[in-house]
């Protein structure tokens, strides 16, 4: 059975009730949402209460799911929605220093969490995760409609007809976004490079 | 091809979903143009970059395991017949409102579930005043009818006793006999009086009657005694 044929059966069941198999829909998705809301937000506290709104629209919204498309497709245009209330709502407070803040205290966590896994290299983590705030701090200095695409292209891998339609405008103005964002960017790791 | 190209075929390029031809085409142009050169090259360069996100796990939150009646449900086959309860339900509402009559007067606020009754007080009070007057013209007649039937009773009875008298004590005692109508006749008229007596006691305990049952409607009315 396929990923998205599992996916159907979970939806099916959680429609008639089971609350496992929807817990089950949540776990299997959840990491690739909270690291969307992440990059989008820039801080994990924010990250936690868009992932929060996604699901709940996705439980509220389930019996809309058709199968057309993939439900991670499907679950990604809910998410993109509620990161634009979201960002409508609180301004983003994203930069470098809280960015790079907030991953020092996640690796400070997660060096609590491996204690007992010595094989783990302490600075590989802390790269990794410093890496990860850049880019999290970079993402955060975009304007929202650029960071959505570079999201939803990059790390979503939806093709510009998808964003396009998601986002209501043309593919070739989706392709000039992307094309934007991604020379911003580059401007961003050269500033942050010289810092 | 021009400069004004570049952005959107950057795009396809680094999504790989360009065709060949195209490829080498701004291949070929970037090779020409410097500023499409570097901005293919910052391009690419940003795009890697993204691409080194590592995925972060998801620390411990509390997910939306909501009770299971919160389910949304799919909609029904029919999605007109979705009014129905509630119609039904409106319906009911209004035949109880309908039926309820809530109105002030001299008692106070009086509510009437059902129909309102026909029968106002002042309809109800001629009634038994009417059956009052009917009930005085019975007894008043049954009354005379005893009355008299008793008064034929004892004159039947005083001419038998009188001849009973004769013909015990002779024709001669015509003095004991007078004494004797007379006595019978105080009796008489003292028997009558008792019988009145209690005539009247007897219409008084129906007057009395008349007037718990005329108590009784005016609570059922809703009014005070």
């Amino acid at each position: 059975m396929s990923l998205a044929e599992q996916d159907d059966a979970l939806i099916r069941a959680a429609l008639d009730g089971s609350a496992r198999a929807w817990d089950q829909l949540v776990r299997r998705h959840e990491t690739q949402v909270y690291n969307f809301s992440l990059r989008l937000t820039g801080n994990p506290t924010d990250a936690l209460d868009l992932m929060q709104e996604v699901f709940l629209g996705v439980y509220r919204n389930l019996h809309r799911f058709r199968g057309e498309s993939r439900f991670s497709t499907w679950l990604f245009r809910i998410a993109h929605n509620k990161a634009i209330d979201m960002a409508r709502r609180r301004p983003s407070s994203t930069s470098l220093e809280s960015a790079l803040q907030h991953g020092g205290d996640l690796v400070e966590a997660r060096w609590q969490q491996l204690d007992d896994v010595p094989e783990q290299d302490p600075q590989a983590l802390l790269d990794e995760r410093q890496r990860n705030a850049l880019i999290q701090a970079q993402m955060g200095a975009l304007p929202l409609e650029q960071r959505l695409v570079v999201e939803l292209k990059v790390f979503q891998s939806l093709t510009f007809e998808e964003i396009a339609e998601l986002q209501d405008l043309s593919a070739n103005t989706a392709k000039t976004r992307f094309y934007t964002a991604l020379r911003r960017l580059k401007a961003l790791m050269e500033q942050d490079h010289d810092m | 091809m021009t400069c004004e190209r570049t952005a959107t075929l950057v795009a396809d390029y680094l999504d790989e979903a360009l065709p060949p031809q195209q490829r080498h085409s701004l291949d070929q142009h970037a090779q020409q143009c410097p500023d499409c050169a570097v901005s293919l090259q910052e391009a690419r360069r940003a795009h890697a970059h993204l691409l080194r996100w590592q995925q972060q796990a998801v620390p411990q939150w509390r997910r939306p395991a909501l009770p299971e009646h919160d389910v949304q449900r799919p909609p029904l086959r029919w999605p007109g017949w979705q009014w129905a309860p509630l119609a039904a339900s409106c319906m009911l509402a209004l035949a109880v409102v309908l039926n309820v009559q809530i109105s002030t007067g001299s008692p106070g606020l009086a509510i009437r579930f059902g129909a309102a009754s026909t029968l106002d007080t002042a309809q109800l009070e001629a009634r038994l005043a009417a059956f009052e007057t009917q009930q005085q013209v019975a007894l008043q007649t049954l009354s005379q009818a005893l009355m008299q039937q008793q008064s034929a009773d004892n004159a039947r009875l005083m001419e038998a006793m009188i001849d009973s008298v004769i013909e015990q004590v002779g024709a001669s005692t015509a003095l004991s006999l007078e004494q004797v109508i007379a006595y019978f006749e105080s009796q008489r008229q003292q028997d009558l009086q008792l019988l009145q007596a209690g005539y009247q006691q007897l219409a008084d305990s129906d007057y009395a009657t008349i007037r718990s049952v005329e108590q009784l409607a005016m609570l059922v009315q809703g009014g005070r005694p």
